[in-house]
């Protein structure tokens, strides 16, 4: 009886040791994988790249933050005077328009950023070794795949360059708590030859065509790379390889400007992916974009005042003769709501479930008027009339395109640089509006030759500063420091190393 | 103790334990007190070095407790280079020399009893005044260092908003100066004003403008704003004397300025500059406003009244520029006069004064007809697609138009072009002008020239519209009411009709739309004002169709001229 007794425990005991080493002991993520079991495969490596993208359309479910399409259009647009505040207006957003900027504010939270630049770099780290693991995975995909990730992380640091002037730069993953978090800030042009040296070996290891629209446009091809590396070589004042970078996208003969029709603002801005878009962010109908929020339902902003008739025209003798960028494309003139995100066509709005308006962050517009930019400069230094005109014919083609009206016509000679880039400044604003351009393009113009033109910033701030503020908001424009952002309290506080901009001090 | 070992062992193990946790709860916790470590003003400023010799000024005068008391203030704290900069400048080698008296008005002006943050700065003023009384204005300037916040245009703020638990502070490079002078003592300073001066005296404003602050039983206080000119204006302003053959002459000494403004009132007697009526002390008069109006306030406000009776200039902001006097006048641009910013906002201690770049006079006008459109709007406007586009129409709301505003529970109005033959092809469509929509509705006019005006308004005619409908001119009701039902007459003789209070204002007539005089008002002052369309009975229960106000001075021929049907013009 007894050593029956004992026998049942003892398989009893043993029953509940063995089973009791199963799941409830385990200290894995059940939700996740972690990093032994993943980097195994090319999928593997697909999966992260892919996710990058998916961390910019929207934030990772549980990050309270607003997602990067966001920033990117309110640091592009909320100091460019392009966009007043709609009736739904945060006081952090408003305080921004007045260039009111304290450190508190919670819109210079560049988490975002920072965010999707870790899983870049994760993939630069980790992709690698996957070779080893595994035998079907070749370096050229091997090379794509990190042409994606080095290009997103160029572009990120572009703007976090262009937004917070200097920024600490990381290009090793995150993967422990062992890192190093009191990174230093890197000076602005470090940023800027860390994000060209990215891009050029982006280039080399890029994908020309995917096979499909949808990734020609929602990924990083080598004339993305090229636009962005145009734009970045502009705010580096290097006009010549501003010029290489955009024939290469324009000599690819891939991308056509689109007549004017009706369907014109269908075509690019709510269908999106059109022969026109060079990269843009793909939402869907199953992952909607935040605009439909903030310009329609509960419009934190809509146009300023001087966009309807300084920045399109009106011709009040005959309404038929109107700019198609204008009218029930970027807004709707009477109520000066931002249509360009949620418009269907020229006069239906999409409804709440259809609002998968891309983000349009290069356009071959956008290279074409680069390109103008780079010929304008050039011309002037080299004082060559060419160089000047064809900046003219490419405004003139734009103009054609677009049935850009005789008001905004600016005569212009072909040896007057600063008229010719006054001019492309006053394009860009048509062609880009609402697009997160308008602050990057002032700024860089202004900028330029040691800040030679910094009179765009304060008539820019003239025209459209709420007027009991504009003799302050024009003091404090003369000051470069200013045109930046100022580092986050909370970011001061957890990272000893860095150091505020000194017209936050 | 034979008993206690004698006890069961489970026992014996239960009586330790409870021994133990006995001593063991002897010690004293410490137990958490405070909810926030967050430092009061007068900590924060004893932590800080940089800071000790303002707060031995605290300290000197009893401040420094009420600072560290519970409460929303705001501090702005020079650091100790600027008090001993104030020192020198005063001639004392510490604080303790300087008379209290000073050093509280100066610890007063420094302190306001609310929380403000840079960010709530702008061009003006500070809207909570400082203990003291007197106001602070705020700005920025750009120096070699960069661009810093000001406080009273010279103190830079260098470091801004620091949070703490009783209010804010701001670290400043500058103290504070309380201005003690008058305005008509601060005007006599300055050399350049010097005939400004001398015309001050010779009109009795200068003792006027020396006269402290009182405050009314709504304790707004007697602030005055001056706009000054300088010498160098007065050198500048020529004047032709027809009395002498239209000799020129500069109107540059007090002589001159007597014999081209200094006319008698009462012909029997000579010219006196101190009576009011006397058109010197109007020009006086005509610079003085009542109220405290910093830049930042003139450039935001469309116009302001002045001492001068019922006389009103008008401010509008041009790029950088604020512009005096600077109106459109049927269709006439009248040039204004600019205000000198970099000098202006010079603080008083009983008001503030600004300097402007050229002589101006009041403006003499005529009553002239005014037309208003009341799809005049610029949001309106603004709407290619709909705006005069015969058939077209558009809804808006009142957050949307600038120039409308009504009662009631309506939620829009409506702008069409359907009626192409009203004025300029356009009216304004109320749906129902009745207690369930719209109440009342109100609309500001554009600029009217001050006299005695009759008001017609024209209607689209609608049987289902409003049968009684009052209207009132800045809140004065018309004496006829009217009937938005009926028909334009055209058996009735144009002028008997006239006589009735009827008539058509288009050209050629079109039978559906008619024209009520409702009443005859007097325009006080030049300038904007408030048009509203009450409904007196709850009769509509369909559209009102609106399309002119007109303002016809009453010496005016009220028929001629007409308004064309459809187009942009008068017909004769």
């Amino acid at each position: 009886m007894q050593t029956k007794i004992k026998t049942i425990l003892a398989i009893f005991i043993l029953f509940v040791a063995a089973s009791s080493c199963n799941d409830y002991l385990d200290l894995r993520p059940q939700d996740g994988i972690v990093r032994d079991e993943f980097w195994k495969t090319k999928e593997d490596v697909q999966a992260a790249v892919i996710g990058i993208y998916s961390s910019m359309l929207s934030s990772p479910p549980g990050v309270g933050d607003l997602t990067m399409t966001q920033y990117l259009f309110m640091h592009g647009e909320l100091r460019g005077g392009m966009v007043t505040e709609g009736p739904n207006v945060t006081d952090d957003a408003r305080d921004i328009m007045n260039t009111n900027v304290l450190p508190s504010n919670g819109l210079t939270d560049w988490g975002a950023f920072y965010r999707t630049i870790n899983y870049c770099n994760t993939v630069i780290a980790l992709a690698p070794a996957v070779r080893n693991e595994d035998p079907t995975f070749t370096q050229i995909q091997l090379n794509h795949f990190l042409s994606e990730a080095l290009a997103i992380r160029a572009y990120l640091y572009f703007t976090l360059a262009r937004t917070f002037k200097d920024v600490p730069l990381k290009l090793e993953p995150t993967l422990n708590d062992q890192d190093n978090f009191q990174l230093p800030t890197t000076p602005q042009n470090v940023v800027f030859d860390q994000v060209i040296e990215d891009l050029k070996l982006a280039e080399e290891y890029a994908v020309e065509d995917y096979g499909d629209v949808a990734s020609n446009k929602g990924r990083i091809t080598v004339y993305a790379i090229n636009a962005m590396l145009a734009d970045v070589y502009l705010w580096t004042e290097d006009y010549d390889q501003a010029l290489i970078a955009t024939t290469k996208v324009i000599d690819s003969n891939k991308y056509s400007l689109i007549d004017a029709s009706n369907s014109w603002f269908n075509t690019v801005y709510a269908r999106g992916n059109s022969s026109e878009s060079i990269f843009e962010f793909q939402y869907t109908t199953a992952n909607l974009g935040p605009f439909y929020n903030i310009f329609l339902q509960r419009p934190q902003f809509i146009a300023g005042p001087i966009v309807l008739e300084e920045v399109f025209g009106v011709d009040f003798d005959n309404p038929e003769n109107a700019d198609i960028r204008g009218v029930r494309a970027s807004l709707v003139a009477g109520t000066n709501e931002i249509y360009k995100f949620t418009g269907l066509n020229n006069a239906d709005r999409k409804a709440l479930q259809d609002s998968d308006t891309h983000w349009f962050v290069y356009r071959y517009a956008d290279v074409k008027l680069m390109r103008a930019e780079a010929l304008a400069r050039l011309g002037g230094i080299n004082e060559n009339i060419e160089q000047g005109q064809e900046a003219l014919d490419i405004i003139e083609e734009i103009r054609l395109k677009r049935e850009a009206i005789e008001l905004t016509e600016m005569t212009v000679f072909p040896d007057n640089t600063s008229g010719i880039l006054d001019y492309i400044l006053a394009e860009r604003a048509r062609e880009f509006a609402f697009e997160g351009k308008r602050w990057y393009d002032l700024l860089r113009m202004a900028r330029a030759n040691d800040y030679e033109r910094i009179d765009l910033l304060i008539s820019n701030a003239i025209a459209t500063a709420p007027p009991a503020q504009q003799q302050t908001i024009i003091a404090k424009l003369r000051d470069p420091n200013s045109h930046y952002l100022p580092i986050n309290t909370f970011e001061l506080f957890t990272n000893k190393a860095l150091v505020q901009n000194p017209f936050y001090k | 103790m034979k008993r206690l070992l004698r006890l069961p062992s489970l026992l014996r193990l239960t009586l330790l334990f409870l021994i133990a946790l006995v001593f063991q709860n002897c010690s004293e916790p410490k137990i958490k007190e405070s909810t926030d470590e967050t430092l009061n003003i007068t900590e924060y400023l004893r932590d800080n070095p940089d800071y000790s010799m303002f707060l031995e000024l605290l300290d000197l005068t009893n401040y420094a407790s009420f600072m560290n008391t519970y409460g929303t203030y705001t501090i702005f704290v020079p650091n100790n280079e600027a008090v001993q900069q104030y020192l020198n400048s005063v001639g004392a080698t510490s604080l303790s020399e300087v008379p209290l008296l000073d050093l509280q008005n100066i610890a007063k002006l420094h302190i306001l009893d609310k929380v403000v943050n840079t960010n709530s700065f702008n061009d003006g003023k500070i809207a909570t005044p400082s203990l003291y009384g007197q106001f602070l204005i705020t700005g920025a300037v750009n120096a070699d260092d960069g661009s810093s916040i000001t406080v009273n245009k010279s103190a830079k703020i260098v470091s801004p908003n620091i949070k703490l638990g009783n209010g804010v502070v701001h670290g400043i490079d500058q103290v504070l100066r309380v201005a003690d002078k008058t305005l008509a003592q601060t005007i006599e300073e300055d050399p350049n004003l010097s005939l400004f001066t001398e015309v001050l005296k010779a009109t009795g404003w200068y003792e006027k403008l020396n006269q402290p602050i009182t405050y009314d039983d709504n304790n707004i206080g007697s602030y005055l704003t001056v706009l000054a000119q300088t010498n160098d204006v007065f050198n500048e302003t020529k004047w032709k004397n027809p009395a002498n053959n239209n000799e020129e002459i500069t109107l540059n000494t007090l002589e001159n300025l007597k014999l081209r403004y200094s006319k008698p009132v009462d012909p029997s007697k000579p010219a006196d500059p101190t009576d009011l009526k006397d058109s010197l002390n109007l020009f006086v008069q005509y610079r003085i406003l009542p109220g405290l109006n910093y830049m930042a306030d003139i450039a935001t406000k469309s116009s302001f009244e002045t001492k001068a009776p019922l006389e009103v200039i008008s401010a509008r902001l041009s790029n950088d520029t604020i512009l005096l006097n600077d109106d459109v006048f049927n269709g006439i641009r009248e040039k204004g006069v600019a205000i000198v910013r970099n000098i202006s906002d010079v603080t008083a201690s009983n008001g503030v004064l600004h300097y402007v770049e050229s002589n101006f006079n009041i403006k003499k006008r005529l009553p002239a007809p005014v037309y208003f459109d009341l799809c005049d709007q610029p949001e309106f406007k603004q709407n290619t697609a709909v705006y005069r586009v015969p058939g077209k129409w558009a809804t808006y709301t009142d957050e949307q138009l600038s120039g409308i505003t009504w009662e009631g529970k309506a939620t829009t109005v409506t702008y069409t072009a359907g009626n192409t033959t009203a004025w300029r092809g356009d009216v304004i469509e109320l749906l129902r002008l009745n207690s369930s929509y719209f109440t009342s509705i109100t609309f500001d006019t554009p600029v009217i020239i001050k006299g005695r005006y009759k008001v017609w308004i024209s209607f689209r005619t609608n049987t289902r519209s409003s049968a009684s409908v009052r209207v009132l001119v800045n809140d004065m009701p018309m004496s006829r009411l009217i009937n938005f039902r009926e028909y334009y007459n055209s058996t009735i003789p144009e002028r008997v009709y006239e006589s009735q209070g009827y008539k058509t204002n288009l050209s050629p007539v079109d039978r559906n739309y008619c024209t009520r005089l409702v009443g005859i008002v007097e325009i006080p002052t030049t300038g904007r004002h408030k048009l509203k369309f009450e409904r007196i009975l709850d009769s509509s229960n369909g559209q009102t169709w609106i399309d002119v106000a007109e303002f016809r001075p009453v010496e005016m021929d009220q028929l001629y001229p007409r308004l064309q049907s459809g187009g942009d013009g008068l017909v004769p």
